[in-house]
């Protein structure tokens, strides 16, 4: 309880410290950051399943398009408040994903990508033909949450969003329930040999980064203002596998870099249009060949190397911890 | 009375192909019952036959009087049913005192108990309380075998089943797995013991199957068995 406590206060402090960007940075600069915790959030959600359970889910993409859509058509059509349909598309996802996990979790490795890849494209179709109700690829008007589209106000919620996020799975993988899913990640046979139910628990986890895109996704969908099927595409899901694989799959801190890395990257690389991804897959390469812990590896690397040059600091850099 | 029975159990691994054709055998309580054999005689696969991760084709599998062959491991785990699979089983990222833990919480016991679980497994394997915080990676393949009886040991089960405890073990080692085992029956630990080794094997069960072709070929108390130990020793190198 105290160290929730102490992570609760930790969170408002980095909070605090990060509230003054937009203040010195433009508005499209602080829009870019917006995305980037966006992205924090989906990655976040990703490493969890993918990471910390060992379950590679490719349509974690949908869910966010699903939350996004949900709740803009709820907004628009019942008149409900934005804030409730947010909850709403939350609920939605975890509905959904609560009976795809239960379809598709107990299929291994490759087939569990495969059947949630199909699922995702199955459900971009839908958004894309059903455009009566989603109005297709002419795109749906989702109301904006704070009445304006400027980003300012949208970065500090997001970033509350992200490190609650962070917060959040930080509880989770330090916790029994944590154990739980490591152990499944490390085998899963051995872990229902330990009693653990493996199916609820990579269920649980699944319905949980479900929640976690969807949230991320309905609230950016009240941001740009606008929904399409385009980010329900694969290359959406890419990106954020990119940026977990270059932050560091695994890693506590590893996918929440990888995200503003790579969303920074990506808008540096911008006029160079789709070749980006070109770039990224060879990123991703490097990362793999050179150092699979990701950036948080290089971190800790150079950590242990300062460290070593000057011991006094190694308390502050050193901290590593079991499960990271 | 038999704490575990397995009545006529036929099961295999694909249609059409049983490994376990029709075998039974009883366990008594408080007991150690060993089960030797040639190689791909069934042992392993009665193991895990009994613990659910094979269904039987057909037959019964009683636990404390409850059938059990419809089960899930993790619903078998709950009744009391613990398994040593083979070599050392460990979550290897988890670190020692999680691979620990990860039984006791699957108990929801309250928390003074699960300390106390920890606490007595700790004092079984002193070794462990030493690397309690690292990671089950960093131990030698000895401390892995002990801690992944150790895991299964802290909940204190009504039955174990244990898969060659001695395999790939240097001797001392193995000597000290056999003799947990044993300190664990005198706890009140009913074990179901399957092993090559068929000298130990001997050495510690009350009472012994010989398992070929997924059927008992022969069964009796340990006098029976510790008397003829060249002879089954022999038969079992040439595989008669």
């Amino acid at each position: 309880m105290a160290g929730l406590l102490r992570r609760l206060g930790l969170c408002l402090v980095a909070y605090a410290a990060l509230a003054w960007v937009p203040l010195v940075t433009s508005e499209y600069h602080t829009h870019i950051l917006v995305i980037s915790l966006y992205y924090v959030i989906l990655a976040v959600g990703w490493n969890l399943l993918a990471g910390y359970t060992g379950q590679f889910s490719l349509a974690h993409h949908t869910f966010a398009g699903i939350g996004a859509y949900t709740s803009a058509l709820l907004v628009q059509r019942a008149g409900i408040p934005i804030l409730a349909g947010v909850v709403a598309g939350a609920v939605a996802a975890a509905a959904v994903g609560y009976g795809l996990g239960s379809l598709c979790l107990r299929m291994r490795a490759i087939y569990l990508a495969l059947a949630t890849w199909a699922f995702a494209e199955s459900v971009r179709l839908l958004v894309t033909v059903e455009y009566q109700i989603t109005r297709g690829d002419l795109g749906l008007a989702a109301p904006l949450l704070f009445g304006t589209p400027r980003a300012t106000p949208y970065y500090y919620l997001f970033l509350g969003l992200a490190l609650g996020a962070l917060l959040v799975a930080w509880q989770i993988v330090h916790s029994r329930i944590g154990a739980y899913l490591r152990a499944i990640r490390d085998d899963e046979e051995a872990a229902a040999t330990m009693g653990v139910d493996t199916f609820r628990w990579k269920r649980f986890a699944f319905v949980v980064s479900a929640v976690f895109a969807a949230v991320a996704g309905a609230f950016q969908g009240h941001y740009i203002g606008l929904l399409s099927p385009t980010p329900m595409k694969f290359n959406e899901m890419a990106t954020v596998i990119i940026m977990v694989i270059s932050g560091g799959l695994r890693t506590f801190a590893g996918p929440a870099l990888g995200a503003v890395f790579i969303e920074l990257l990506s808008e540096l690389l911008r006029r160079w249009g789709e070749i980006r991804m070109v770039l990224f897959a060879l990123l991703v390469i490097a990362v793999i060949r050179l150092y699979p812990a990701g950036l948080v590896g290089l971190l800790r690397a150079a950590g242990a190397r300062i460290g070593a040059r000057l011991p006094a600091l190694a308390p502050l850099l050193g901290v590593r911890r079991p499960a990271d | 009375m038999a704490l575990l029975e397995v009545d006529q159990v036929a099961a295999g691994y694909v249609e059409g192909i049983d490994i376990l054709a029709g075998i039974s055998l009883r366990v008594e309580a408080g007991s150690v019952t060993g089960i030797i054999g040639p190689n791909g005689a069934g042992k392993s696969t009665l193991l895990k036959t009994i613990f659910g991760f094979l269904h039987p084709r057909e037959g019964r599998i009683v636990h404390d009087g409850r059938e059990i062959q419809r089960a899930a491991p993790h619903e078998i785990k709950r009744l009391g049913v613990s398994y040593v699979p083979q070599g050392a089983n460990v979550f290897a990222q988890l670190t020692v005192q999680e691979n620990l833990l990860l039984g006791a919480w699957v108990e929801r016991g309250d928390r003074g108990r699960v300390g106390q679980m920890l606490e007595r497994a700790y004092a079984t394997f002193p070794r462990l309380r030493e690397k309690r915080r690292h990671r089950a990676t960093s131990l030698s393949g000895g401390e892995a075998k002990m801690l992944s009886l150790a895991k299964e040991l802290v909940t204190d089960p009504k039955l174990l089943l244990v898969d060659e405890p001695s395999a790939g073990l240097a001797p001392r080692i193995s000597t000290e797995v056999y003799a947990r085992l044993v300190e664990a029956r005198a706890r009140g630990v009913t074990i179901l013991l399957v092993d090559q080794n068929i000298t130990k094997a001997v050495e510690v069960s009350d009472y012994l199957y010989v398992i070929e072709g997924g059927q008992v070929r022969r069964q009796g108390p340990q006098a029976d068995f510790a008397d003829h130990l060249r002879e089954l020793i022999r038969d079992s190198l040439l595989g008669a």
